[in-house]
């Protein structure tokens, strides 16, 4: 199965500041990716830089076996939801869907309408008097609606309450799984899409410093706590990412590839053992102790990842 | 090619204020210098007015908002540069030729009525004469294509460059015009301008020079959207 998109060694400078350094990594067709980092560790400019909306400093990028830049062919089959895409102001919620429908060869009118009740979007108000949630929705309903081959929503739910991120998850979940595509879903609710996503991609500060299956992150990420020389032991087999020192008693979060033999291993040891959750892989190899990169022991795992 | 003309298409999804605007502003202009100058009720005044010009800002302002606001949007939905350009040129060269061909009308209708009974002069070409129909019809569309050019590029200036893009644009422009009336002033060549624009015919102001000043905005705007980021 050949990528949807591979980018090779992808750099974007502005001014001095460098916001993607030497970006590889490739989208497989009909999975979901889920984009994660944090505010300004460079999502954005990636999925711009993807779409043709900006320019690479260096490097390659390829969507549908060619680069996007002034492709039609390319870009008719991408839909860009940013999240801080604006609309022109003498323009309603219907005449946005009017202006999709004629744009999207694959635009589904009536799911656009069912989305719209489903959000309860007034279609007849004006862009510029829509709530941040109602402009969310509306992006959502575009870039669902649009069934575009690859999708990008850029922060996709703020300003949208809890009900109607449930639906956009629903919805999004229910589309896919009668139209398969490429979707990648940029986000910091981590947890929420936790189960939706299938590949995870963390970007931090313009390096990607996870590129995995999620399914394969689940066993590989786990919490131990108990004695200290107990923690220190265990934490031998994997690379610790995080620690917590409590008394005599350390709880940390070790990354490594866990079986069977190393559970029992923690209990013989006295140690509680859970699986953590992705946003606190997330969290752990995102912080900066003392300014320094994210533990460096992660790196190897990091390119044992990549190179799969 | 279809993709331009989808892109043209797209701008007109609230047609009713893409037209609407334009034309409700000229009427009440219309209205409301057909009202002041009915009531003067003064037979040898032969009033002309500078209210056609509204149509012609209001193309300009259309223009700037198309890259402002459509080009964004547009680029979103997935259109290229390229097609977004020529779909939002298309548009608007339309629009250039519908309202001329209106304003030709008005303005035959305004002569048969002697000014609408008034001798008002409001829709007639303000300042010079065209005999020929086809350069009198020009003579309304080429100053909308000249205007809207004029905005497209100065907005494109803005959308790649931003503040810093627009104050060298300007710092420029005032170097120049500035410059060039010292200059004029200097070695006294008011009298020779004054006379070289008195010698030009109606055809040449209105539809000559206009043309030949819009063909290389056209040319420039288009290299500076090819590298412009929404």
């Amino acid at each position: 199965m050949s990528p949807v998109a591979t980018v090779t060694d992808l750099t974007k400078q502005y001014r001095g500041v460098t916001a993607l350094d030497r970006v590889s990594f490739s989208l497989a067709e009909n999975r979901i990716y889920g984009l994660l980092g944090r505010n300004g560790a460079g999502k954005t400019t990636l999925m711009q830089i993807l779409t043709a909306q900006n320019f690479a400093s260096s490097g390659e990028v390829t969507v549908f076996g060619q680069h996007p830049y002034e492709n039609e062919r390319v870009l008719s089959r991408i839909c860009f939801i940013k999240e801080s895409q604006t609309y022109p102001s003498n323009l309603a919620v219907r005449h946005v869907l009017r202006a999709a429908r004629l744009v999207y060869p694959g635009w589904d009118e009536e799911f656009a309408q069912r989305l719209v009740d489903d959000f309860q979007l007034p279609p007849q108000r004006n862009v510029r008097k829509l709530s941040r949630g109602m402009l969310s929705s509306l992006g959502i309903i575009v870039g669902l609606a649009s069934r575009a081959p690859l999708a990008f929503f850029d922060e996709p739910y703020l300003g949208l309450d809890a009900v109607a991120r449930q639906i956009f998850y629903e919805r999004l979940l229910a589309d896919y799984t009668e139209h398969p595509r490429t979707i990648v879903l940029s986000t910091h609710l981590i947890d929420e899409v936790s189960d939706l996503i299938e590949h995870v991609l963390l970007i931090d500060q313009g390096r990607i410093v996870l590129d995995a299956e999620a399914e394969a992150l689940r066993g590989q990420v786990v919490t131990v706590a108990g004695p200290v020389a107990a923690v220190d032991e265990f934490a031998r087999t994997g690379a610790e990412l995080h620690r917590v020192l409590l008394g005599g008693t350390a709880r940390a979060t070790v990354r490594g590839d866990f079986g069977a033999a190393e559970h029992n291993r923690a209990r013989s040891l006295g140690l509680g053992l859970e699986p953590a959750s992705l946003q606190e892989l997330v969290v752990r190899l995102t912080t900066q102790p003392n300014g320094h990169a994210p533990a460096a022991t992660t790196a190897g795992a990091t390119s044992k990842e990549a190179a799969r | 090619m279809n993709r331009a003309l989808t892109v043209a298409r797209l701008q007109f999804v609230a047609w009713p204020s893409v037209v609407g605007w334009p034309w409700a502003i000229l009427t009440l202009s219309f209205v409301i210098n057909l009202a002041v100058y009915g009531a003067m009720d003064d037979t040898d005044l032969q009033p002309t007015t500078g209210g056609l010009l509204s149509i012609y800002v209001m193309m300009f302002v259309a223009c700037l908002n198309s890259i402002t606001q459509v080009f964004p949007f547009a680029l979103g939905l997935g259109v290229s540069r390229r097609s977004f350009y020529l779909g939002n040129v298309l548009q608007f060269v339309a629009q250039a030729i519908g309202y001329a061909a209106v304003l030709y009308l008005l303005a035959v209708v305004e002569e048969a009525t002697d000014g609408w009974g008034i001798r008002l002069r409001f829709f007639g070409l303000p300042f010079v004469w065209v005999e020929n129909p086809l350069l009198r019809f020009l003579g309304y569309a080429i100053p909308f294509l000249l205007l809207g050019f004029l905005g497209i590029a100065i907005a494109l200036v803005f959308k790649r460059w931003g503040v810093n893009g627009m104050l060298t644009l300007t710092t420029a422009a005032l170097i120049g015009f500035g410059g060039l009336s010292v200059l004029a002033t200097w070695q006294h060549w008011w009298p020779a301008i004054g006379r070289w624009f008195a010698d030009q015919s109606g055809a040449a102001l209105l539809v000559g020079w206009p043309a030949l000043l819009t063909l290389p905005l056209a040319a420039v705007s288009y290299l500076v959207i090819r590298r412009a980021t929404p």
